[in-house]
């Protein structure tokens, strides 16, 4: 294996309709060495990483591996070429064995045609030497750890003997200890000549791996360093900008907080302990943690969307009993789901049918729907918030994904709702749809909605709420006022109990 | 600036027409209008004479109840391949209790809510023990078609009640008893299908069934009410059978669900859920109708009808699928 080899994006380009996921894009990583990819949701890391592997195509712009120029049609292409990507969701077949896994387009066959158990095992378990791991080849890989599932996908791009590999979040769920064998081995695998690129958005983890840093925003490039030269605040400070921190004090808050409409109490479930809060009329409430904390979860309980195995949920003062969905919305509560495009919208149906869904009993008189007041309605609405769109006909499933947030936003509005949950709001969505959101958010407070805001961004979370409820391991660790939060206070409750 | 609105609200009307006809029906109306076309001219004029066009109409009215039920299961993302056994059942059901003296007034009746009751059987076990739909009406298939031998110990049961066989072959108007139940049928839930809130929740079901959960409906009522509506309508199309044939057979309408589903699957209803509708369904059947009753009178032995059926459901997907290729070129 060659030690000078190099991977380099010299003005990479890549427009989505609306978008421009991808600007200028240019960095240069060297074998033995981890590059880690820094960046803020949306900033264009997994763009990057598709066009990597041939996923997608650049506009424009030059993609060089050794000095040479290549062109990569399909996965399939960039994989023989020696580009690996290990995703955050796992891509193994779970009822196939370590081995199979490992070698699965390449299984040993014997004259008969039938597999070659034994050399198949024989050369997987000299994989597994190579790593020093405690598996075994024929153990299927559905009762391995999420960890060793991992491992094992490493394996098999590293059997394929690739001149990159690149790993996006690694670490999302994995346990402390996984994570610095994970550390061990792409340590080895640095050291035998391969390229590493390290898409993380965990500083710790940069400072603890990588030898350079390339820093994404909205898409454009902004710089590359070595990690050395570099400290956790000044990267954080090229990562967000300016911008984000203008917008927030930009947006005109609201000042009037009411009485409590929820409360709920000790709320219990497979995924969450002893859940307890106070949630007041025309405030924003935050909830921190990490992915995994429970805050998700929290929700769907709340909503009726997950069984609950104890616990109170009181409405303006009373206790209801919320079973199913319908049970919530009928106390006034609203739910837009963290995955918009899974649990959010009705992508084949239009704007209106998607907007109307909730409240089509509101709509209709003995069971017959008022379709022209369904569309006045959903006009209103595209208008008001501003959904950009020829029509209230078009399918949702063709629209961005900051317009597809709005026509949830929409539905729920129109449901009137007393308590808006709000998960993950703007995950996907460029800068400029956040910042419409994040003003409709607080004119949404205004008008005395109380409104839970669960997101991933601290900076969201700091820049829009009036409270913060931080999570970690299905438990609240901590509660923080908009004045005395910060980024530090919010990680180190988030990190609690870890 | 009033002249200037009003031209723009004519455009988004003749717009609305146009889309709502141009996307899903034209293509169907343009395939049912050469069928009608080579077999006029094939068939010298025999295909359009009125009563080959009512004959055309008879054929579908049994398939054409059971598809109105396929047509809204399909689009909540669900299927009923129980719909021929129950009708088998249901036929025999009938024509038993008018043999042991009952009146038709009560039978008739009896047999559509038992049929209606085997739907609800077919919707728990969707709904509670979470199995396929295609595995638990795979189930109650087996168990009709062979309770339908069982309680007439594998014989037909003759019928001699003469107010029950107008039902299979009595006409208002000149129009058959059987075709004008269908095509009322058709028109109700047509309706109720494009204008109720139970209809829009039909399409959202199928559309996601988790986002429409999560907006607050109750996905297991709705279904509950689909299965048991597709096996009363089995069970109708069933008893009209038999009255038809006078007699109730056990091995009656093997094979009528997948017609009806082949049906509205040539009428644009999405195999994938969310999409299709009544209208479109109706002139699926019509076209597969026509088809074999055009083969029919052109003396083509009956095995090639089955082949034809075939071809053409691969014919009408593959047309929709080059046309959603370009139409996704396009964006």
């Amino acid at each position: 294996m060659t030690l000078n080899s190099s991977v380099e994006f010299k003005g990479i380009t890549k427009t989505f309709p609306g978008v421009k996921a991808l600007d200028g894009v240019s960095f240069l990583a060297r074998g033995g060495e981890v590059l880690a990819l820094v960046g803020e949701n949306g900033a264009g890391k997994s763009t990057l990483l598709k066009v990597l592997n041939g996923d997608y195509q650049q506009d424009s712009g030059l993609y060089l591996i050794d000095g040479a120029e290549r062109h990569f049609k399909t996965p399939q292409e960039a994989i023989a070429a020696g580009v690996s990507v290990i995703y955050q969701e796992r891509q193994v077949v779970p009822y196939l064995n370590v081995a199979e896994n490992i070698f699965m387009e390449e299984i040993p066959v014997m004259r008969s045609g039938l597999i070659d158990v034994k050399q198949l095992n024989a050369r997987a378990q000299k994989v597994i030497d190579e790593f020093k791991l405690p598996i075994r080849p024929t153990t299927k890989v559905k009762d391995l750890s999420v960890a060793y599932q991992q491992m094992v996908e490493i394996m098999k791009a590293y059997r394929r003997s690739p001149k990159i590999i690149a790993f996006d979040e690694p670490t999302a769920s994995l346990s402390e200890s996984e994570i610095s064998t994970l550390f061990e081995v792409i340590e080895r695998l640095k050291a035998s000549g391969i390229i590493i690129l390290y898409v993380s958005h965990r500083m710790k983890e940069i400072f603890q791996i990588s030898d350079q840093v390339v820093i994404l925003k909205d898409g454009k490039y902004v710089t590359q360093l070595p990690t050395r030269s570099i400290t956790e605040q000044e990267i954080v400070k090229l990562m967000v900008g300016r911008e984000l921190g203008d917008i927030f004090n930009g947006l005109s808050r609201n000042e009037e907080i009411g009485e409590v409409v929820l409360r709920v109490s000790g709320l219990t479930n497979d995924y969450i302990h002893d859940i307890g809060f106070e949630l007041k009329a025309g405030e924003i409430l935050g909830f921190a943690g990490l992915v995994g904390a429970g805050r998700t979860e929290t929700m769907r309980a709340i909503f009726g969307a997950d069984r609950v195995n104890s616990g109170q949920i009181f409405f303006g003062g009373k206790q209801k009993r919320v079973e199913a969905p319908e049970d919530a919305i009928a106390c006034g509560l609203a739910l837009c789901p963290e995955d918009r495009k899974d649990q959010g919208i009705v992508g084949g149906r239009s704007i209106a049918d998607n907007i109307s869904l909730a409240i089509l009993k509101k709509l209709s008189k003995m069971g017959f729907l008022d379709k022209p007041k369904e569309r006045s309605l959903a006009e209103d609405a595209v208008r008001e918030l501003r959904i950009r769109t020829p029509s209230v006909d078009k399918k949702v499933g063709e629209l961005s994904g900051g317009n597809q947030q709005k026509v949830i936003l929409a539905r729920w509005l129109a449901a009137n709702p007393k308590v808006l949950l709000l998960d993950e709001p703007t995950k996907g969505i460029d800068v400029g749809s956040k910042s419409e959101i994040y003003q409709l958010i607080c004119d949404l407070a205004k008008r005395g909605i109380g409104i839970i805001l669960v997101s991933s961004e601290l900076v969201e979370v700091l820049g829009l709420c009036d409270r913060i409820i931080v999570m970690s391991q299905g438990r609240i660790t901590g509660e923080l006022k908009r004045k005395e939060a910060n980024e530090e206070k919010v990680l180190e409750l988030a990190m609690a109990g870890m | 600036m009033g002249s200037h609105d009003e031209i723009t609200s004519d455009k988004q009307v003749l717009g609305l027409v146009g889309r709502a006809f141009k996307a899903e029906k034209v293509g169907l109306l343009i395939a049912l209008l050469v069928m009608i076309i080579v077999f006029s001219v094939l068939t010298q004029n025999k295909f359009l004479s009125a009563s080959n066009i009512i004959d055309i109409f008879i054929a579908s009215s049994m398939v054409g109840l059971v598809t109105i039920g396929e047509t809204y299961l399909l689009i909540a993302l669900q299927v009923d391949l129980s719909a021929g056994s129950v009708a088998g059942f249901s036929g025999v059901l009938v024509t038993l209790l008018l043999s042991w003296g009952l009146s038709m007034w009560v039978s008739i009746p009896v047999v559509i809510v038992v049929g209606g009751i085997i739907g609800f059987l077919n919707s728990l076990m969707v709904n509670k023990l979470k199995l396929e739909p295609f595995i638990a009406t795979l189930a109650s298939m087996s168990v009709f078609r062979g309770l339908a031998y069982i309680i007439c110990g594998g014989k037909s049961v003759f019928v001699m009640n003469n107010t029950f066989l107008t039902m299979g072959v009595g006409r208002i108007f000149g129009i058959p008893i059987p075709v004008i139940i269908f095509l009322v049928m058709f028109l109700i839930f047509g309706i109720v299908l494009a204008r109720t809130r139970f209809g829009r929740s039909v399409y959202m079901i199928g559309g996601n069934a988790t986002a429409a959960r999560l907006a607050g409906i109750n996905a297991q009522t709705v279904k509950a009410k689909l299965y048991i509506m597709t096996a009363a309508f089995a069970a109708l199309g069933g008893i009209i059978l038999a009255a038809r044939m006078s007699s109730g057979q056990p091995d009656a309408s093997v094979g009528l669900e997948f017609d009806a589903v082949t049906a509205a699957v040539l009428g644009g209803v999405a195999f994938s859920g969310g999409i299709g509708t009544l209208g479109g369904a109706l002139i699926g059947l019509i076209i597969m109708q026509g088809f074999n009753n055009g083969l029919m009178i052109l003396n083509v032995q009956s095995f090639w009808q089955t082949v034809a059926k075939g071809l053409l459901l691969v014919a009408a997907l593959s047309f929709d699928y080059v046309r959603n290729l370009k139409r996704k070129a396009k964006t």
